[in-house]
């Protein structure tokens, strides 16, 4: 469809209208091949709420839609994080929710009642149209080649890189950010285009519209800052700058300002710190520019070295004083990471914790990406041609995107719309140069003016190459190849890597048959159906989401990570000895243990996989009960078999994960599929706590919290009395007797 | 005449009938012989009379079981000393324990004539309670015993006035002026658990030795225990309130000990209060006194009428009431605390934010309902209403009410007109909009002069 959509315009014999026509059908193709290829989970799978964020972003949606708005902002949430409590409604980024419920209720007005669940499950891909269609007119304002902004968009629509985040049922912030993402840029290049306060105020808005929906909008904070100093540093100050800048400033940040979790960070924070200092800087160039146009030239000079230097010394004393007297916010611990991907690791193994957060490894660029990975610096070349505001835009945001995308794998969503745009400009600069029909003679003249403005300098030579036709063929044919090419990459990645509900997991069969693994619902749904209303389930964070979405079940801790002291709560239960989780989950009031274990089906995303975390988390608070170093052996190693060490085999997760499992297996056999190791026969013995459920592929593993003993003996002697061992008779009195004090 | 009276009869007894022990009349009686009970027959027969379904087995009998289809058979169990070493398959350790667990009540009576059996010892020592070594042991005190029927063996140990060895108790087994004898008892020792407690304890100068074996001489190291460390009644009380007692001496229950007259070295001899005595242990062991109900829980806020609501707001007024009733033999009567005691309130997450003792508010005819009002903390959460009230011969009482406590709703703050320090900034935009709407107004109206020609 790429190429179709590239010929028309090359063709050149169409009337305007009818070019009209063909781009608004191939716009509407292209936002349904966008929104058709984010449904293969719900094809493969069903109508379902994909991964860990999605579900909490759905059960937020249900209350929303249940109880108001007004209870949505002020919503205290009772159940998760127990027992703290989260003030969900001020801690959150509402527009997702807000988003789907005005959807809803305007459904409903419509008296077309959808399920609140296919609304969340299909917004993503519905908002990928629209991202399509802002790419669209992004990459229109860069280049007059009318085939550039179809082919941005088609590439948008389904590059890897952003179906990543968008895939029906990934209802994640990021769904319908990456849509406000580029059309703010889109509106930001045409206030900027036009000096218009009208456009400025609507990217403000939709800036606003941003900030109430990711985390994320903080780029766009810093980049429209990056891009103004840049402009001003290359000496292309200008009226429609000044007017741009500062109506997007302010109002964007009092319509931040509005969001409770916001609030007042835009002017207490670091990041947004060169949002305001550009602010102030646009201010100053506006009057001395105004100064210049009234004094004399050598009064000038004087006049613009003083202010300059009064200016920067000024500001960066007070930012410096405001910083270390605590009025403004050091820059925070995920912050550094983005500079320095080590810094996490050692600092905050909290975020260095999510798999998301770690730095990408150089074939996801290919993987996400495709051929748009080698026509990208291509784009970004063709935008030095001209090098107008907005080409300057496109480099800032192309630099500033590759390092970001280096640095945490799920930046890559926001690499992506600037290599879709700049690879759609190289893509169609090649294809206006060689699908051009016209002989080289007489054509010499119309040609003319469109290389210059975006031809390659090298073939603006008369050159008999480009217009022969073998060259013509060849060049458009790889080309050709390279977007169908795109196309099955796409459709590939797609269908097998990005639409997995990883709730849901899928195997194959001997035979090649599909077999769905659904432990974590059987789970989740036995939770639901056999404990109490308020029963208190403790997990690893990962879960939580999860728990309270689809068991409806308080956790303790959840993927919302703002406690960490209460993380590590948990990681000390799970890595201490028996009786010493037995106090915290007490204390916590935990009536449920649930632990994730895959080294039945050999899935290797399980708890004792992610065990060390949980160590070194609980290590950061408490170094002196907790030490990761205990849980290797003396080798080194990290081992889960014979040859554990002691601190292993006695923590509650060991125990948990392989309590009973040999009895699996015939006498000697156990195995571990995902360590690929032989466990011991002789599984761990646990006291505090008893097995209640356990899924059909021993996935999940829930345990239940014992109560003290009734008659006031310990989990130990109680548990031996149970099995029938003789309490030992008091040894022969040796030593002082014990009394008795009443 | 006689009809009528016999009716009002049959009336009397029934009332007597219902009016019985909180946790059931089923009592069973486990002995070795049957007529043996005839020793006894005083005290069952009191317990008859007060109500009790008495049932009797020995341990060889076959039908004896103490569950029937997973429910307990009997709500309490009275051991008689028993010849038999261990009590069979159906009166394991592991069974009493279940039947404990089961909230049933236990009364051990032991003698020092006879060896305790094997079964009872083990289940015991699961209850922290130690017996004597080869389950055999007498306590003696060659200072109060009973001149009368002990004059050498010394082994009839006479108590004046059972009184509570701590203050902060409720005088259960308190008999003042009273005397009780202690016949042939075996001592025991407690571990150091707080759900027991010692109720009489042998006096300072008692000890306890192996008539068998360590007739001649008692080697230090081999003594069980002496002294105040030798108990002679104790009581148990499991977490779910189900009570396990512990009489030395079974004889003390005894007809011939109900009446008899005895008499300490060198004073005067008293007839012994044992009747009074047995009732009053038989009565707790078996749940007719210290027995608390808690009728209802009410916690709202102040200015408010809604009761037990699930949410707060931090800072909120909330009052907190809690209703509670004893069964005091046949009734329900207002609980009253004993002296220097009080009743707790914890209003905690994670620990208690607030400890406040409850005072009484109002008493009604068979409840006293304690309250208080407080201002929740300035912390939200999920927190618990606690009242966590555990004492030796009272039931337990621990009352868990969760509520949720949440932050200020936005429209909650005090407006921005209300607050001084604001002042300031409004008058500023006030300043500004009158200032932007005059300049505006200004600029529209003042044509430019020159052009009117």
């Amino acid at each position: 469809m790429a190429v179709e959509t590239s010929k028309g315009p090359a063709l050149g014999y169409t009337t305007e209208s009818t070019r009209a026509l063909f781009r608004v059908v191939i716009l509407c193709f292209i936002a349904a091949a966008a929104i058709a290829s984010r449904l293969f989970s719900v094809i493969r799978f069903e109508s379902i709420i994909h991964e860990f964020d999605p579900w909490f972003n759905f059960r937020a949606t249900k209350y929303l839609v249940a109880n108001g708005f007004h209870k949505f902002w002020d919503w205290f949430d009772d159940r998760t994080w127990h027992p703290l409590g989260r003030v969900t409604g001020g801690t959150l980024y509402p527009g997702l929710m807000v988003t789907s419920g005005a959807i809803y209720h305007a459904l409903k007005t419509l008296t077309v009642p959808v399920d609140i669940r296919n609304i969340c499950v299909l917004l993503a891909p519905a908002c990928s149209g629209l991202t399509a269609f802002a790419t669209y007119l992004l990459t229109n304002e860069m280049t007059t080649s009318p085939s550039a902004g179809l082919l941005a968009a088609i590439f948008m629509g389904i590059a890897p890189g952003y179906i990543s985040r968008s895939v029906a049922g990934s209802y994640d912030n990021e769904a319908i950010a990456i849509f406000l993402l580029v059309f703010t840029f889109y509106l930001w290049i045409k206030a900027l285009k036009l000096g218009s306060m009208l456009w400025g105020a609507l990217c403000a808005l939709f800036y606003g519209y941003m900030v109430a929906s990711w985390g994320g909008y903080a780029f766009i904070t810093c980049l429209l800052p990056v891009h103004a100093l840049t402009l001003i540093c290359m000496g292309r100050y200008s009226s429609r700058l000044y007017v741009s800048y500062t109506t997007w400033y302010a109002l964007g940040t009092l319509a931040s300002m509005q969001i409770p979790f916001v609030g007042f960070l835009p002017i207490k924070t670091s990041e947004h710190m060169p949002a305001l200092g550009i602010f102030g800087f646009i201010q100053l160039i506006g009057f001395i520019e105004y100064v210049r146009s009234a004094i004399s030239g050598r009064q000038f000079q004087t006049f613009l070295v003083t202010i300059l230097v009064a200016t920067f010394g000024l500001g960066l004393l007070g930012l410096v004083g405001l910083t270390s007297l605590g009025y403004i916010a050091p820059w925070s611990g995920r912050f550094y990471s983005l500079w320095d991907t080590g810094y996490a690791k050692i600092h905050i193994p909290i975020i260095a914790s999510v798999s998301e957060h770690q730095p990408t490894a150089w074939p996801s660029y290919f993987f996400d990406l495709n051929f748009l990975v080698w026509l990208f610096p291509a784009g970004v070349y063709l935008c030095f041609q001209e090098l107008r505001d907005e080409h300057v835009f496109v480099v800032v945001y192309a630099l500033f995107g590759s390092y970001f995308s280096g640095v945490m794998v799920r930046l890559m969503l926001t690499l992506t719309p600037v290599v879709c745009v700049a690879a759609a400009m190289s893509a169609s600069q090649i294809l206006d140069t060689y699908l051009s029909w016209k002989s080289a003679v007489p054509a010499e003249e119309q040609e003319a003016p469109k290389k210059v403005k975006g031809g390659l300098r090298g073939v603006e030579k008369p050159n008999v190459g480009i217009y022969s036709p073998l060259t013509k063929v060849l060049v458009s044919g790889s080309i050709l190849v390279y977007l169908l090419m795109f196309v099955s990459h796409c459709t590939w990645v797609t269908s097998n890597a990005y639409s997995s509900p990883s709730v849901v997991l899928a195997s194959r069969m001997p035979d090649g048959s599909q077999h769905i693994i659904d432990d974590y619902r059987e789970a989740y749904q036995w939770l639901r159906q056999n404990t109490k209303e308020d029963a208190k389930i403790m997990s690893w964070w990962d879960y939580g989401y999860q728990i309270g979405g689809m068991a409806d079940r308080p956790t303790l801790v959840d993927n919302n990570t703002w406690n960490n002291t209460h993380i590590a709560t948990v990681g000390k239960a799970m890595s201490s000895r028996e009786e010493v989780s037995y106090e915290i989950m007490r204390q916590h009031e935990v009536d449920y243990v649930l632990v994730v274990f895959g080294g039945l089906l050999g899935y290797s995303g399980d708890d004792i996989n992610k065990f060390l975390w949980m160590v070194r988390i609980a290590e950061g608070i408490w170094p002196d009960e907790v030490k990761e170093r205990d849980f290797f052996t003396s080798q080194g190693e990290y081992r889960v078999d014979e040859g554990a060490t002691d601190t292993m085999k006695n923590s509650l997760m060991y125990k948990m994960s392989y309590y009973n499992y040999g009895s699996l297996f015939p006498p000697g056999q156990a195995a571990d599929r995902v360590r690929q190791v032989r466990v011991p026969d002789q599984g761990p013995v646990i006291n505090t706590i008893e097995e209640a459920y356990t899924s059909e592929n021993w996935i999940i593993r829930i345990y239940k919290v014992k109560d003290l003993d009734n008659i006031g003996r310990d989990h130990v002697s109680a548990a031996a009395f149970e099995r029938g061992q003789k309490k030992k008779k008091p040894t022969k009195k040796r030593g002082a007797r014990v009394l008795r004090l009443d | 005449m006689w009809s009528i009276l016999s009716v009002a009869a049959a009336l009397v007894y029934a009332a007597a009938v219902s009016a019985v022990s909180t946790a059931g009349n089923r009592l069973l009686v486990v002995l070795d012989d049957v007529a043996e009970k005839d020793l006894y027959s005083q005290f069952l027969g009191d317990l008859t009379a007060r109500g009790y379904d008495v049932s009797y087995e020995t341990p060889r009998s076959e039908g004896l079981a103490l569950f029937h289809l997973g429910e307990r058979k009997y709500d309490h169990l009275l051991f008689l000393p028993s010849k038999v070493k261990g009590l069979g398959p159906n009166l394991t350790p592991s069974h009493l324990v279940n039947f404990v667990n089961a909230d049933g009540n236990i009364l051990v009576a032991q003698t020092s004539t006879v060896p305790s059996s094997t079964s009872i010892v083990g289940f015991l020592s699961e209850l922290d309670i130690s017996l004597p070594v080869e389950r055999t042991g007498t306590v003696v005190d060659h200072f109060n015993y009973d001149v009368r029927s002990a004059a050498e063996s010394h082994d009839v140990l006479v108590v004046e006035g059972p009184i509570n060895i701590r203050p902060g108790l409720k005088p259960y087994f308190e008999i003042e002026g009273g005397v009780v004898a202690f016949p042939h008892a075996v001592g025991h020792v407690l571990g150091s658990g707080p759900l027991l407690s010692p109720v009489v304890r042998a006096s300072a100068t008692a000890y306890s030795y192996n008539p068998k074996e360590q007739a001649e001489v008692l080697d230090a190291d081999d003594l069980f225990a002496a002294g105040q460390q030798l108990s002679l009644l104790s009581v148990f009380q499991a977490r779910n309130s189900a009570r396990v007692t512990v009489l030395g001496s079974a004889e003390l229950l005894q007809n011939k000990w109900f009446e008899a007259v005895v008499g300490k070295p060198g004073g005067n001899s008293f007839r012994t209060d044992n009747q009074e005595f047995a009732k009053r242990v038989s009565g707790w062991a078996f749940q007719e006194i210290g027995v608390l109900r808690v009728n209802s829980i009410e916690h709202k806020l102040q200015e408010s009428d809604e009761l037990n609501p699930g949410i707060y707001r931090i800072k909120n007024d909330v009052s907190y009431n809690i209703s509670l009733s004893e069964w005091s033999w046949d009734k329900w009567v207002p609980f009253t605390l004993p002296q220097d005691d009080v009743l707790q309130l914890e209003f905690s997450m994670l620990s208690p934010f607030h400890r406040l003792n409850l005072a009484r508010r109002r008493t009604t005819g068979d409840a006293a309902v304690y309250g208080i009002s407080f201002t929740l903390p300035d912390q939200h959460g999920i927190f618990n209403f606690k009242v966590n009230y555990k004492r030796p011969f009272l039931t337990n009482i621990e009352e868990k009410n969760t509520v949720s406590v949440r932050h200020f709703a936005h429209d909650e703050w005090p407006r921005s007109f209300v607050i001084s320090g604001a002042w300031p900034w409004i008058s500023g935009i006030g300043a500004t909009v009158s200032g932007f709407v005059g300049f505006c107004a200004i600029w529209m109206y003042s044509k430019p002069v020159g052009k009117k020609n």
